[in-house]
């Protein structure tokens, strides 16, 4: 087996550097209307065509609306986005410090990463969302198992994505290190972290929404509180408009995260982007 | 003129500094096994400059790993001021090929600088002091808050040699470092190297296939050549402190040199 082993396997993201660049061309307020006028369109076709739809599965969107302007008023949907994002939120930052410590030490330890390579594929191939029931099942109702699932799931991009980066360093770069006796701790934080940080950034990009799944449908097993839960229980007392709200409001939350993310990632990398544009 | 000091055994007033004895070094074992330098000997004085010149493939790289402690060799010793090299040594940095690669982009220049010295236990406002101090030292007064990949390739090596003036190693290995600037940062960076190891005394051994360039900066010069390498010949150039891009190349020592060396590299 070859030091490649890993990263083919996982085919792991890279970053999107020069997607940018294409555009940089044209005034902002265009690439501003370019990013908003589709979404805009899609939604007063969604208002036209199910203004008089009688399927009961299919509300108008002015119902799903009505249901979510309700529901937002009354603090039903934020109390439930409140218990979620905590524990999506804690999942992740779990997920990150499991994913990048245990990336580092085996991008770093050839012998270790043979070893554990085929562990590593077996359980990412397994779909995260059917561990869900077994997991609560084994640790509880409680938010801690609904915390350890959304960590699970997020670990592996991120921990395949470390390993990646930390496979691509340059190798002058750890000549140098070698040559100039840089301690182990402070060659691990200031020369192999930084230099894997935008693989890195970008897994935690991919972990992201496959949080947000694993965070509602962890809510939909023996969970009374949260967006699943929302979700789920008025989909069971056939308030179907309610069910469009809520995913609907797990579609935008999972859009401004998105949006949030973007800004972090370009702040904490801001000598990757600008050094590739040049 | 031109004296093989290493024949000759001229009795020598300077304090010698690194010493290589019998070093062979190949890659693989048995009859794999790729023989890249055998029973190769080196001298260096302090404060001396000597140029390794010899032909692309001739195993310059390795050799400049072997003495840098990257690699170990398979037989011989090399000692820095008396003391066995078995590794990465203090005494010894490493001024690398490509820029652009061995300086890391998501530190200032201020910061790559100053990093090696934080692995020496320096307090922050000493390893900023020093850094600046360097910086100046090869004329990059006042940037220190800049990015490599904000400057040239020019002003980029002049960063990494700072950085290894900085570290304050006895000995400056430097592998063909001016490979990959164009001609006219060459000669200067040429001329900053020669200034800088006058000033500071610093003992310099630089790696290059540049017949020019070896003779230009150095003390003295050893040719090797042959498959595997060894040393072939070693000039002591003789044009004292005083260098001048145009003058020191016209000089006809120059000429005598440099046909010396191209006729020992042609002979093998």
């Amino acid at each position: 087996m070859t030091d490649t082993t890993l990263d083919s396997a996982a085919a792991p993201v890279r970053t999107k550097v020069r997607r940018r660049a294409a555009l940089g061309s044209r005034p902002v307020w265009l690439q501003a209307f370019d990013s908003v006028w589709l979404i805009a369109v899609v939604f007063v076709l969604w208002w036209v065509f199910s203004a008089k739809s009688t399927n009961f599965f299919i509300p108008s969107l002015q119902e799903i609306l009505a249901s979510l302007g309700g529901d937002l008023g009354n603090g039903v949907i934020l109390a439930g986005a409140a218990y979620s994002l905590t524990n999506l939120a804690v999942g992740l930052i779990l997920a990150v410090a499991v994913g990048i410590i245990l990336g580092i030490a085996l991008g770093e330890l050839d012998r270790l990463r043979l070893i554990v390579d085929p562990i590593i594929n077996f359980f990412r191939s397994i779909p995260q969302a059917a561990l869900v029931p077994l997991i609560i099942g084994a640790f509880g109702v409680g938010q801690g198992p609904k915390i350890y699932t959304i960590a699970f799931a997020c670990m592996w991009p991120v921990l395949l994505n470390t390993i990646d980066g930390v496979l691509g360093i340059e190798p002058t770069i750890r000549k140098f290190s070698q040559v100039y006796r840089i301690p182990k701790w402070l060659h691990f934080r200031r020369v192999v972290l930084p230099a894997a940080l935008p693989q890195i950034v970008a897994g935690i990009r991919v972990a992201l929404p496959i949080g947000i799944t694993v965070m509602v449908v962890s809510e939909m097993f023996a969970a009374t509180e949260g967006l699943g839960f929302y979700i789920l229980n008025s989909s069971a007392t056939f308030k179907v408009s309610e069910t469009w709200a809520g995913a609907l409001f797990v579609g935008v939350i999972g859009y401004i995260l998105s949006v949030l993310f973007v800004v972090f990632e370009r702040r904490l990398l801001r000598w990757y982007f600008a050094s590739a544009a040049k | 003129m031109s004296v093989d000091t290493r024949e000759a055994g001229v009795p020598r007033t300077v304090t010698q500094l690194m010493k290589v004895r019998g070093m062979s070094m190949s890659y693989g074992t048995g009859t794999a096994e790729n023989k890249i330098i055998e029973n190769l000997d080196l001298d260096v004085d302090t404060g001396e400059f000597v140029s390794i010149v010899g032909p692309s493939g001739v195993g310059k790289t390795t050799l400049l790993r072997c003495l840098s402690g990257l690699l170990q060799p398979k037989a011989g010793t090399i000692s820095v001021g008396g003391q066995e090299i078995k590794g990465p040594h203090p005494d010894l940095a490493v001024v690398f090929q490509d820029y652009s690669r061995s300086l890391m982009p998501w530190m200032t220049t201020r910061e790559n600088v100053a990093f090696p010295l934080q692995g020496k236990g320096r307090g922050k406002i000493e390893r900023n002091a020093l850094a600046e101090k360097n910086l100046q030292a090869v004329g990059l007064e006042g940037q220190g808050d800049k990015y490599p990949w904000e400057m040239s390739g020019g002003m980029q090596q002049r960063v990494a040699i700072a950085r290894a003036l900085a570290y304050n190693a006895k000995v400056l290995l430097m592998d063909e470092p001016f490979a990959s600037v164009d001609a006219q940062t060459r000669f200067d960076l040429e001329d900053l190297v020669i200034s800088l190891q006058q000033e500071l005394g610093v003992t310099i051994i630089l790696v290059t296939h540049d017949i020019d360039e070896a003779l230009y900066l150095a003390d003295k010069v050893v040719v090797i050549a042959e498959k595997p390498a060894t040393v072939v010949d070693e000039i002591e150039t003789g044009f004292g402190d005083h260098r001048d891009q145009v003058e020191t190349k016209a000089d006809p020592r120059f000429a005598e040199a440099r046909a010396r060396i191209l006729h020992r590299l042609r002979a093998h």
